[in-house]
């Protein structure tokens, strides 16, 4: 219930009944162990602790220093011009239940509207606001501003469940409780604010990025996102799957750090993902995204490699803006990639990115990354892309180049900048090829991709290639539709070619049964009359339909 | 990912469907609802040009079998356009149904069966 305005006026410093502005600074004399142990509340180990910590430290050491029966800490909410409760002894009440009081109204209000100590030794309920004083029964007490370089940020209370007189000595007691504690109060808060800042951009950065990558028959893709120490920053990875059996690999990092780095990051991403999407080349992809920043004016900048990869030839087309170069591993050795140097997406007016195309044969690993992952404070950029060389060198997966670098160059006592890293792998391909692939119809299309690749380099004609697609396509399209639900199921595709003859072999973990093709078997007579003997066997917990062929016209 | 794309025009009464890119178990029936959304009831009839198809499987065969069944229960009439020289050539002839289909080479063909130009 507010005050009455009328009868404060009327009372000049006299506040309600018994109710006592105090003057502080008046020389006091404390009992010295209680002051000792107030000093403590401005000792190291309470810099070091957490907001919660220190407010629940403090209100224990006040308790212990006035033999109180209650204390309680009110902060001030910069929002809505509200004290909130947030720790209290003995009436713990407050905080469960949030107790928001406005600056200016009731006992703590004031306190803080008017930046004095007040004291009331008989307390009339009706100048109280909040009803758990009231229930708690309290007779007196005593409160004062917590202050921080002239800005209030909270109050400070005692209180007694009897009639108990607040003398200078207990006000200057709880005055240096509050000075003493004040400042370690708001550097927890800014602290704990920024904390919180920093798992929420965190939150956001993760959801910003991709989640599973996708599956791209022919090649294997890992990633890695590590957020600062300090908090996040505007790094990206992305990995897409793309027409005709290609797949885009993608890393990129927004200037600047926190929040709105972090939000941009999520359209660049979003930007450079839908143009991918529409089968445009890498550089033409850059200069569509550059585009972008630029629209969005202000300061905004990014660097950014996109690079497209398709596993049928092992061709990579590459493009750079303003970012590091990538990294080759292939055969225990790995190699930094020349690239056209090329200005940031967002830094001048018209740039056009180039591309230039790499080769990937069987095994190799092109790696992307961040200048988190080798840059550290005064050491050169060399020394970094070197250490980096050495530890993802024998790398055997794009899986294992990602686990190396983070594992030797992402220091555990956290990274001063975030890093991303993304790597891409062409599926080893020599001799026989083996395809182990998720149940899912999407996988079709990449696999009849790389199966066609694998028959023209055993030197099949364009009818047998065909045909033998076709089979083999129907043959795991049988497999997918008779998947095992439910949860994910796998199926592996073995091809092998031996003195002109090929045996290739579908295996899954259902069983096979003709009667459940929709289409009255046609999938079935294509794959006889493609391929020149079949047969479809049970094995442990599945069905495996073996297909022969020479590798000529039938 | 999309393995088709859909272009649709009209010449008289008649809807012309060109199908590019892949056409298999992940798209067929997604496919199939598109062209026969694609087909307006005063339209006479459509014309499924598959020139721009690099691949076709069973169940591309079996979309096109609904399809004609979702086109004539509307009476009206389905004409498919496949080049000899297309890789979908091979698969109606191994799933031996080349005859069923009745495919011609050109879009004209099929308009001047159609008997509208």
């Amino acid at each position: 219930m507010p005050m009455d305005e009328e009868s404060r006026e009327a009372r000049g410093p006299r506040l309600g009944v018994g109710q006592t502005v105090l003057a502080p600074g008046e020389p006091i004399l404390a009992p010295s162990e209680q002051l000792g142990m107030l000093y403590q509340l401005s000792d190291p180990a309470l810099s070091e602790l957490g907001l919660e910590e220190l407010l629940d430290e403090l209100l224990d050491r006040v308790r212990d220093a006035l033999d109180v029966d209650t204390v309680a800490i009110l902060l001030l909410d910069r929002d809505t011009d509200e004290l909130v409760a947030r720790a209290a002894r003995g009436i713990e009440e407050e905080v469960e239940q949030g107790v928001r009081i406005p600056i200016g109204q009731g006992f703590a209000g004031r306190i803080a509207a008017e930046r004095v100590a007040i004291y009331i030794r008989d307390v009339d309920h009706a100048d109280i606001m909040n009803p758990i004083l009231r229930e708690k029964g309290i007779c007196s007490l005593l409160g004062v501003p917590l202050i921080v370089e002239g800005s209030l940020i909270g109050v400070l209370h005692v209180g007694s469940l009897v009639p108990r007189t607040f003398d200078q000595r207990d006000l200057g007691v709880l005055e240096l409780a509050a000075a003493r504690a004040a400042p370690g109060i708001e550097r927890a808060r800014l602290h704990s604010e920024l904390q919180r800042q920093r798992e929420v951009a965190v939150a956001l950065q993760r959801s910003l990025l991709p989640g599973a990558l996708p599956q791209v028959v022919g090649v294997e893709t890992a990633a890695r996102y590590l957020p600062a120490r300090a908090g996040v920053g505007g790094d990206w990875y992305d990995v897409i799957a793309l027409p005709r059996g290609l797949v885009g690999v993608a890393i990129g990092d927004v200037v600047g750090h926190g929040l709105p780095a972090a939000a941009l990051m999520g359209r660049l991403r979003t930007a450079l993902h839908s143009y991918a999407l529409e089968g445009i080349g890498p550089g033409r992809t850059l200069e569509l995204v550059h585009r972008f920043v630029q629209s969005i004016g202000g300061d905004a900048m990014a660097t950014a490699a996109y690079g497209v990869f398709d596993p049928v030839t092992g061709k990579l087309r590459l493009s750079t803006a303003g970012h590091l170069p990538p990294v080759l591993i292939s055969g225990g050795r790995a190699t930094v990639i020349e690239t056209t140097p090329a200005a940031p997406l967002g830094a001048f007016p018209y740039t056009s990115y180039a591309e230039q195309e790499l080769a990937l044969s069987g095994g190799e690993v092109l790696m992307l990354y961040t200048d988190g992952l080798v840059e550290r404070r005064g050491e050169p950029l060399a020394d970094g892309l070197g250490e980096l060389i050495r530890v993802v060198r024998d790398a055997r997966s794009a899986e294992d180049a990602c686990a190396r670098a983070m594992e030797h160059l992402a220091s555990p006592e956290g990274l001063d900048d975030d890093v991303a890293v993304v790597a891409v792998q062409n599926t080893v391909l020599t001799g026989e090829l083996r395809l182990e692939l998720p149940a899912d119809p999407a996988v079709l299309s990449g696999l009849r991709h790389m199966l066609r690749r694998w028959l023209r380099e055993k030197g099949a004609d364009e009818l047998t290639i065909s045909e033998v697609t076709l089979a083999v396509n129907e043959a795991c399209a049988n497999a997918i539709g008779h998947a095992y639900p439910p949860g994910p199921a796998r199926f592996e595709l073995t091809a092998s070619e031996s003195a002109g003859e090929l045996t290739i072999s579908v295996r899954d973990r259902g069983s096979w049964r003709e009667s459940r093709e929709p289409d009255g078997g046609r999938g079935v007579r294509i794959i006889e009359r493609a391929m020149s003997g079949v047969e479809v066997s049970r094995v442990h917990e599945g069905t495996e339909v073996l297909m022969r062929r020479k590798l000529g016209p039938r | 990912m999309k393995i088709a794309d859909l272009e649709v025009s009209r010449r008289n009464g008649v809807i012309i469907a060109r199908v590019v890119g892949e056409v298999d178990m992940s798209n067929a029936d997604d496919l199939r609802a598109a062209l026969a959304a694609a087909i307006p009831n005063d339209a006479v009839a459509m014309v499924l040009d598959l020139t721009g198809v690099e691949y076709l499987d069973s169940a591309g065969i079996r979309m096109m079998y609904q399809l004609t069944e979702d086109v004539q229960a509307r009476r009206q009439r389905l004409q498919a356009v496949i080049p000899s020289e297309s890789m979908v050539t091979d698969v109606l002839r191994l799933a031996g149904v080349t005859e069923y289909i009745g495919a011609v080479e050109t879009v004209d063909e099929a308009l001047a069966l159609l008997e509208v130009r």
